[in-house]
């Protein structure tokens, strides 16, 4: 009886685990499809000169003489620069806002479901409307936010907001910290409630202040969702796009044209598909690279999901 | 009830409140608002200097722009068809990957998690020429089918990352009496863990729904022609060398956000709470 109970589970485990390599498979062949084999295929490409203008030649080897160009090529500073100085102001002031936002959404306080629905409506909005929206905003002439600024005699003339490159990478920023800042105060505040608050009640039984119990006690214990929070905001924040395409089409003069912005141009409108895959593989690489400064976090991202 | 007087602290802080819950709505709702506001504007109200706040007179000529100078209509249907493609492909074989994750005990499980973070971490331009060359030798481009594939590929490790987590909540032993009385694996999926997790699934379904509605970059390249293009791709095409409509512009980008906002704010709660467990769990 106890044998044949046995051999009973030993088949339904079996059965099981065949069922869940079954499972799988939709998902393998689809990331297969469409992520393994074009990754393999755009490194394959980057060491070819190939061009839509000259595709009945077809593709010609050349090493490692794209990455090469890549190195002297001037426009790649100036994107790579624009691209790292966005990423980093931008997720900076995202992180030290989202963090004030939650810490005061952490308190029992009033009107809280109508914060957290208006919370919700900058992640809603698809970012080609908000660089749009914005777009208008910061017109020169008839922008309300140049308007406002005078009105309040904050400045005296109207801001070449996306005319001038220094004005339109703040510009740039700007509109992604607006549409980017409400869900990275959704996910610290996640991290808060995980937190005890007889922690923080302890703390100031024994004297400590509201800023040092937030240095001491809190910020460590939300170290871990912060790391997350603050990675994922990165790679997402790195290969902007759709943002410069709309808001300032790299303008002006290519100033902010982002990695991503550069590639596509390279790829679709001059045609270099060596090129450009060089470009998207150097992309690929610095991606890498950010997440491997956060490969603890990675790994115990890995491991909670298990 | 005795009424306590407040203290000046008291006083301060809920006028620091006040000051934050204005400024904090303010600037979060402003934009959107503004939005909202001129696209009933006229074009001398919307072009003034410096700029009038309220319409001077209502009009809803935008609106009526934004449908007849493109075929505005076809895109709202195509992003809808594909979103919801998208939604429905994704929901399926993203739950049969996190239950055989999240469930049984197979090999190679750690590799496909590693490859679910990867396509997370990984910049969309480095896959999107040899996409773009595949479906354009399968003659999937400017067809449902090739957009809403790639889509789905993008949107499966998100989907996956949140429903392995609703699949964990379940407690193993109404799997296993199912088990003792003879249900097949498939069974029990289907009969017993689906319906327990479909609450989570409707909160995944519409956080994939929003993510394929609002992609821009592979509609732009994949889905370039009239006949299957997209919203957020027909909205950038209204302004021409020559001019920018922008009454029709606002006009337009609200058609697209409304249907977007108001489910947001319906299922407020759902997706809020359905944010937090995904955002806790590292």
């Amino acid at each position: 009886m106890a044998s044949s109970s046995m051999r009973w589970n030993m088949k339904k485990i079996k059965e099981k685990e065949k069922m869940g390599y079954i499972f799988l498979i939709p998902a393998a062949v689809l990331i297969s499809v469409f992520v393994i084999y074009p990754v393999i295929n755009t490194i394959y490409l980057s060491f070819f000169n190939l061009r839509i203008q000259t595709l009945t030649e077809g593709a010609k080897f050349i090493g490692i003489d794209n990455f090469k160009k890549i190195l002297s090529d001037q426009q790649f500073k100036t994107s790579l620069g624009f691209t790292l100085k966005f990423t980093i102001i931008a997720v900076f002031l995202e992180t030290i806002i989202g963090m004030i936002f939650a810490l005061i959404m952490d308190r029992a306080i009033r009107f809280q479901g109508f914060i957290r629905a208006a919370v919700l409506v900058p992640w809603a909005i698809p970012t080609i409307v908000s660089g749009l929206m914005w777009q208008f905003m910061y017109s020169p002439q008839y922008g309300i936010i140049n308007a406002i600024f005078i009105k309040l005699q904050f400045i005296k003339d109207a801001i070449p907001w996306l005319t001038d490159a220094y004005w339109a990478t703040t510009a740039t920023i700007i509109a992604d910290v607006w549409k980017t800042t409400p869900y990275m105060s959704l996910l610290i505040l996640a991290g808060l409630q995980t937190i005890p608050k007889q922690l923080n009640d302890a703390a100031s039984i024994d004297g400590a202040n509201k800023v040092q119990s937030f240095f001491f006690i809190t910020l460590p214990l939300l170290k871990p969702v912060l790391t997350v929070a603050i990675l994922f905001r990165v790679l997402a924040t790195f290969r902007i796009y759709d943002l410069v395409a709309v808001l300032t089409n790299g303008g002006p003069a290519n100033q902010t044209a982002s990695l991503s912005l550069y590639t596509i141009n390279t790829y679709f409108n001059f045609g270099n598909i060596g090129y450009g895959a060089a470009l998207a593989t150097m992309t690929f690489l610095i991606s890498l690279l950010i997440s491997f400064l956060f490969l603890n976090t990675l790994r115990s991202k890995l491991e909670g999901a298990e | 009830m005795v009424k306590t007087k407040k203290t000046p602290k008291q006083i301060l802080q809920s006028l620091f409140y006040i000051v934050f819950f204005i400024f904090f709505v303010g600037s979060i709702c402003f934009p959107f608002f503004w939005q909202l506001v001129n696209s009933f504007k006229t074009q001398v109200d919307l072009f003034s200097i410096p700029p009038v706040f309220f319409p001077t007179k209502w009009t809803l000529d935008n609106y009526k722009d934004v449908f007849t100078r493109q075929p505005f209509h076809l895109y709202l249907k195509n992003s809808f068809v594909i979103s919801f493609m998208v939604t429905v492909i994704c929901i399926t074989v993203g739950s049969l990957a996190s239950y055989a994750i999240s469930r049984t005990n197979i090999k190679g499980k750690k590799l496909f998690l590693l490859c679910l973070l990867t396509i997370t971490l990984l910049p969309p331009i480095t896959i999107i020429n040899p996409i773009y060359r595949l479906l354009k030798t399968m003659g999937l481009l400017n067809t449902y089918w090739g957009l809403t594939l790639a889509n789905t590929t993008v949107q499966l490790p998100m989907t996956v990352w949140f429903l392995q987590g609703f699949f964990q909540k379940i407690p193993r032993s109404l799997e296993e009496s199912a088990e003792i009385d003879g249900a097949s694996v498939f069974q029990v999926f289907y009969r017993i863990i689906m319906p327990l997790v479909a609450p989570g699934i409707f909160t995944v379904s519409i956080l994939t729904f929003i993510g394929a509605w609002n992609q821009y970059l592979f509609a732009q390249v994949l889905n370039p022609l009239k006949i299957r293009r997209t919203v957020t791709v027909g909205i950038t095409l209204y302004q021409t060398d020559y001019t920018v409509p922008w009454g029709t512009m606002t006009a337009a980008s609200i058609v697209i956000t409304v249907p977007l906002i108001i489910m947001v704010l319906i299922m407020q709660k759902r997706i809020v709470s359905g944010m937090l467990e995904g955002g806790i769990k590292e």
